[in-house]
């Protein structure tokens, strides 16, 4: 009873603590200080957040930069061929606990592409959707490591009429690198009509933009003297044709789209994490960091998980589409 | 573009990053772990099935001992019945043979015993056939009368052992 007294009462100091903590910093941060006009210690001074969309270079090899995103995502790289190889060095029938989280990994997301895509293509699309999954949540929960954003040379930086001081992290969260987010809707894409081109057979994926068969139709019906037939039957090639187009341009939108979802949530969430920091240096920031492995693996599992139905849509042949479209 | 920070030589950069991780994450993760997950769901299909075989195996046995014992009672009843049919054969064979022997016997004896009354008769015969002639001897040289008759023959049978009146 008095054991469980003790610690109940060391919850509730360790409570009051992290609230005057909060509290503290906030009163301190730059809003108490703006509202009761007190200066800020310079220990709880945090520099504003400075907001750079491109990638800062560290090294120069010849022309070519490298920057801390690429720095960050090859120790993502690291990361998982480390872990990965010493899980499946020497793999036995009974699992220690690397193998069974490697295990666990493989058959979970292999369990899942199954349920989506069905048994027969689970094996085409299970690689790459797996590395895209895997690749984009170790980056975004790397970038949450504290020395992620933090760590670096600090900089005068002139904005506007004032001078800035910005810290230039050596490692910055690589998914808020644009050309990586791009590469990987790159990949994506091409994968997906790569899929499409293969899997049904290029005549039949063209057709399935632009339906040149009911145009060819049409043309036949002109050929029997059915004029009445071809005029509808090219009218509504036509319509085809330009519904096609538009498919097509989605198509090279979903790169877009891929590259924009995947960069604005993880930037934003790099410029929420910092914001809340200069605004509130301690305790409150951590329930950001909570949200951002959230996002994290949201983000991932949307940019694995859209690549995954794209391809779906791909290699599904068209007159099935169809039939569910009439 | 600049203002982004796309950059060709960047996003070549991360392309080959992909690559890279497609390719090891394929060697060192997929096809290893994916062969494993195979090779173990093989081999408890079959050890289940192997399971089920030595189950059925089992059951196929035990169904084979007790019909064998069926048999084996069936056929110990079949050897006893035989048995007993045999013993009461033997017995009813004893008893028949029994019963010839004695009826021969019997036979026999009805026949020695005829043999001897034959023999006895023939033998009285003879010597009653005797005695008469002695008798008549005796009548024709004495008178015949009936006193005297009856005492001749008296006589003749007193001298006959055989017929000899106590």
């Amino acid at each position: 009873m008095s054991k469980l007294g003790c610690s109940n009462r060391l919850v509730v100091i360790l409570g009051i603590a992290v609230v005057a903590l909060a509290l503290a910093s906030f009163t301190f941060g730059p809003i108490g200080a703006r509202l009761f006009g007190i200066q800020t210690p310079h220990e709880l001074q945090v520099s504003k957040p400075h907001v750079s969309l491109p990638s800062e270079a560290m090294f120069h090899i010849g022309d070519f930069k490298i920057t801390n995103t690429l720095i960050s995502s090859w120790i993502t790289i690291i990361l998982l061929c480390t872990l990965f190889y010493f899980a499946t060095r020497k793999m036995k029938d009974v699992p220690g606990r690397l193998q069974g989280l490697a295990e666990v990994v493989v058959d979970g997301i292999y369990n899942t592409i199954q349920g989506v895509s069905g048994e027969k293509y689970v094996k085409t699309f299970f690689p790459v959707v797996t590395t895209i999954f895997l690749y984009v949540v170790t980056n975004a929960l790397l970038a949450l490591v504290p020395l992620w954003g933090t760590w670096g040379p600090i900089e005068e930086i002139q904005e506007g009429s004032h001078t800035a001081t910005v810290i230039v992290p050596f490692l910055r969260a690589a998914n808020t690198d644009i050309n990586l987010t791009l590469s990987i809707a790159l990949i994506s894409f091409f994968f997906v009509e790569y899929l499409g081109f293969s899997k049904i057979g290029a005549l039949n994926y063209i057709n399935s933009f632009f339906h040149f068969k009911e145009l060819g139709k049409a043309l036949g019906e002109l050929f029997k003297g059915n004029f009445k037939a071809f005029i509808s039957g090219f009218a509504f090639g036509f319509i085809n044709m330009y519904v096609g187009l538009l498919e097509l341009l989605s198509h090279l939108i979903r790169i877009i789209s891929f590259t924009f979802r995947l960069f604005g949530n993880m930037t934003a969430g790099e410029i929420l994490i910092g914001v809340m920091t200069f605004l509130v240096a301690l305790i409150v920031p951590s329930i950001f960091y909570g949200f951002e492995t959230l996002f994290g693996l949201l983000q991932a599992l949307i940019f694995a998980g859209l690549t995954l139905v794209f391809g779906l849509m791909a290699v599904t042949p068209q007159h099935e589409e169809g039939a569910e479209e009439h | 573009m600049e203002s982004i920070g796309i950059n060709w030589q960047l996003l070549v950069a991360f392309l080959v990053n992909f690559l890279i991780l497609f390719g090891l994450l394929t060697a060192i993760l997929y096809k290893p772990v994916l062969k494993m997950l195979d090779e173990r769901s093989a081999k408890i299909k079959e050890s289940l099935e192997q399971a089920e075989k030595i189950k059925e195996q089992t059951s196929r046995s035990e169904e084979q001992i007790k019909a064998a014992i069926e048999t084996a009672r069936k056929e110990s009843q079949v050897i006893i019945s035989q048995a007993s049919q045999i013993a009461a054969k033997i017995k009813e064979e004893a008893k028949g043979e029994a019963r010839k022997e004695a009826d021969v016997i019997i036979a026999k004896a009805r026949d020695e015993i005829k043999l001897e009354r034959d023999k006895s008769i023939g033998e009285l015969r003879s010597e009653f056939a005797n005695l008469t002639v002695l008798a008549a001897e005796k009548v024709i040289k004495e008178s015949l009368d009936a006193q005297k008759h009856m005492k001749l023959i008296n006589e003749v049978l007193d001298q006959s052992n055989s017929f000899k009146q106590n």
